[in-house]
């Protein structure tokens, strides 16, 4: 489990958190959506420890993140949005990586790498941006850590590559890892995450899983606006509507439609998610 | 499980960082290994060039040596602290004991030993194929005392009796120990400036130690200049045959300092690598 507490972080004289606490529960596939320039990566880079909070505190499994020790980074890999361009294959690459971690399956990366369509002989600086993305995808899932971080994993990827970047989250990852995926695309994550965390500029918005957003919010399409709606977007064919769940009805959650209610009404949803 | 030091992961670090040894530094080994070749076909080719004789190519290949302990680090660790490229570095499960090991072994330990046992190798093939090469520099390179000795010839600095009595005050194990812990001084400074510098490491380095030598001279110039009087007072009252004893102990105390020195700049450099092993923010 990991437990953010009263954390506060700044880069020199830009402050990007101030005294947030957030708790991410073993098992999920988390959505951190915000916009850009909220601190997405930077949350992540502080729960893996490649960055130190100025105040509060970070732990991971009881582990604290910032000293970087042995038996914490053999159960967290990171893969940054920025891919690596080694001189070298992804199969020699997992061979020398994999060792450090202690259910590394090489089988298991073979058939990732069949299933992502990923040319096992080619070298990463002779692959394409997207090719080289589902590669590290594929060796990430192969180290089998019990949690996986994933900054804007589907930045350039292609549709079917990202239908497939689903399926094999989906499919890979055990009920027991912890998978935090940072995207501002959530239409790529979307049947993927849940719960799903909202960053704001040094807040948390929202942390919630799907069906206490259901519980909370109803989501109505139809064919008007609605002036009691936290948010109202007009779609092919209606409007979707973002209400307050007043009457305990169910609805299909639509992410971008939230995440959007959620940045126009920020104080009002925080209260109505205590 | 021993979260600061395990021998079993150390060595997979050590595995790790090897595997990329070739690619970083065989490109930077074959241009310094090919330096004496390219002098002796150059030696070959010119006519009425004289021998060169190992003392000379010892200089040489310590020369190119220096050359390599101080891009070992760069090259094998460029990317270490980079704040994207490092990440997979710093994400490694291993401690930064252990990471910082692995680097000390692989820029002070097997860089220089490759370099050195390539460099001696290629100048024993030349030396048997003829040519300008005399003599061979592998049997002359071991042998410090003799190699000193033609240091303080070559230089003018002494006498040969002069010479005698000097070696004579300075054991054997002193200077071979002075030679490894030069070896260590200039990688260490090198490592930490690797830590410290993201662009332009070695250049920066180096600009640094100039700076250095340069506020350390005027300082020096200075109270030379200002104890002026006081120096030459205590030359005059000595007789020329205690100045040649004066001299050596001067010589002596210097080498001393001079090793204590570089002992102290070591470890501070080791440790100071190891913190920003420890604590470098991605």
């Amino acid at each position: 489990m990991i437990k953010i507490n009263n954390l506060d972080f700044a880069y020199k004289n830009t402050q990007v958190f101030r005294r947030i606490s957030l708790e991410f529960e073993k098992g999920n596939i988390y959505g951190l959506l915000g916009e850009n320039g909220v601190g997405k990566t930077t949350l992540l880079k502080l729960i893996c420890g490649l960055q130190k909070p100025q105040y509060g505190e970070i732990t991971v499994d009881g582990f604290v993140p910032s000293m970087r020790q042995p038996e914490f980074l053999q159960n967290v890999y990171f893969l940054p949005e920025e891919v690596i361009t080694e001189d070298t294959t992804p199969e020699k690459f997992i061979q020398k990586t994999g060792v450090f971690y202690p259910r590394y399956d090489f089988d298991l990366f073979n058939k990732l790498m069949k299933e992502l369509e990923v040319d096992l002989t080619k070298k990463f600086n002779e692959l394409s941006h997207g090719q080289k993305k589902k590669a590290l995808l594929a060796c990430a899932l192969s180290l089998q850590t019990d949690y996986l971080f994933l900054d804007e994993p589907t930045n350039g990827l292609d549709i079917p590559s990202k239908a497939l970047f689903r399926k094999v989250i989906s499919q890979y990852c055990s009920d027991e890892t912890t998978v935090i995926i940072s995207t501002h695309q959530v239409k790529d994550v979307e049947n993927l995450i849940d719960p799903i965390v909202i960053l704001d500029r040094d807040d948390v918005l929202l942390n919630a899983s799907f069906a206490k957003i259901t519980e909370k919010f109803f989501f109505e399409y139809g064919p008007e606006r609605l002036d009691n709606a936290y948010y109202t977007e007009m779609l092919p064919g209606g409007y979707i509507n973002v209400m307050r769940n007043v009457n305990n009805e169910e609805s299909n959650v639509n992410i971008e439609a939230l995440f959007n209610a959620v940045m126009k009404n920020k104080e009002q949803i925080k209260n109505l998610m205590k | 499980m021993n979260n600061t030091l395990d021998f079993n992961r150390l060595g997979k670090v050590i595995k790790h960082d090897g595997a990329s040894f070739a690619q970083n530094l065989g490109l930077a080994l074959i241009i310094l290994w090919s330096i004496p070749l390219v002098i002796w076909l150059f030696s070959s080719l010119t006519p009425g060039n004289d021998h060169i004789d190992p003392y000379s190519r010892i200089s040489i290949i310590s020369t190119l040596g220096t050359i390599l302990l101080i891009m070992a680090p760069a090259r094998l660790y460029k990317y270490c602290n980079d704040s994207r490229q490092g990440i997979g570095y710093a994400m490694m499960p291993a401690s930064s004991l252990e990471k910082f090991l692995s680097m000390v072994f692989y820029c002070v330990i097997v860089a220089p030993i490759i370099y050195l046992a390539g460099a001696l190798a290629i100048d024993s093939i030349l030396s048997v194929l003829g040519g300008p090469y005399e003599g061979f520099a592998i049997s002359d390179y071991f042998n410090i005392l003799s190699q000193l000795r033609d240091t303080l010839r070559y230089k003018a600095m002494m006498s040969d009796d002069g010479c005698t009595l000097l070696l004579s005050c300075i054991s054997p194990t002193t200077i071979v120990f002075s030679k490894i812990l030069s070896i260590l001084t200039l990688s260490s400074i090198f490592m930490f400036g690797n830590m410290v510098f993201k662009k332009h490491k070695t250049g920066k380095m180096i600009g640094v130690l100039i700076l250095l030598f340069i506020i350390i001279m005027i300082i020096m110039v200075n109270y030379v200049v200002n104890h002026e009087d006081q120096i030459s007072r205590w030359f005059r009252y000595v007789d020329e045959e205690e100045a040649k004893y004066v001299i050596i102990r001067i010589i002596i105390t210097l080498e001393n300092v001079s090793l204590i020195f570089s002992a102290v700049v070591s470890v501070v450099m080791l440790w100071l690598t190891y913190y920003k092993i420890k604590t470098q923010k991605y």
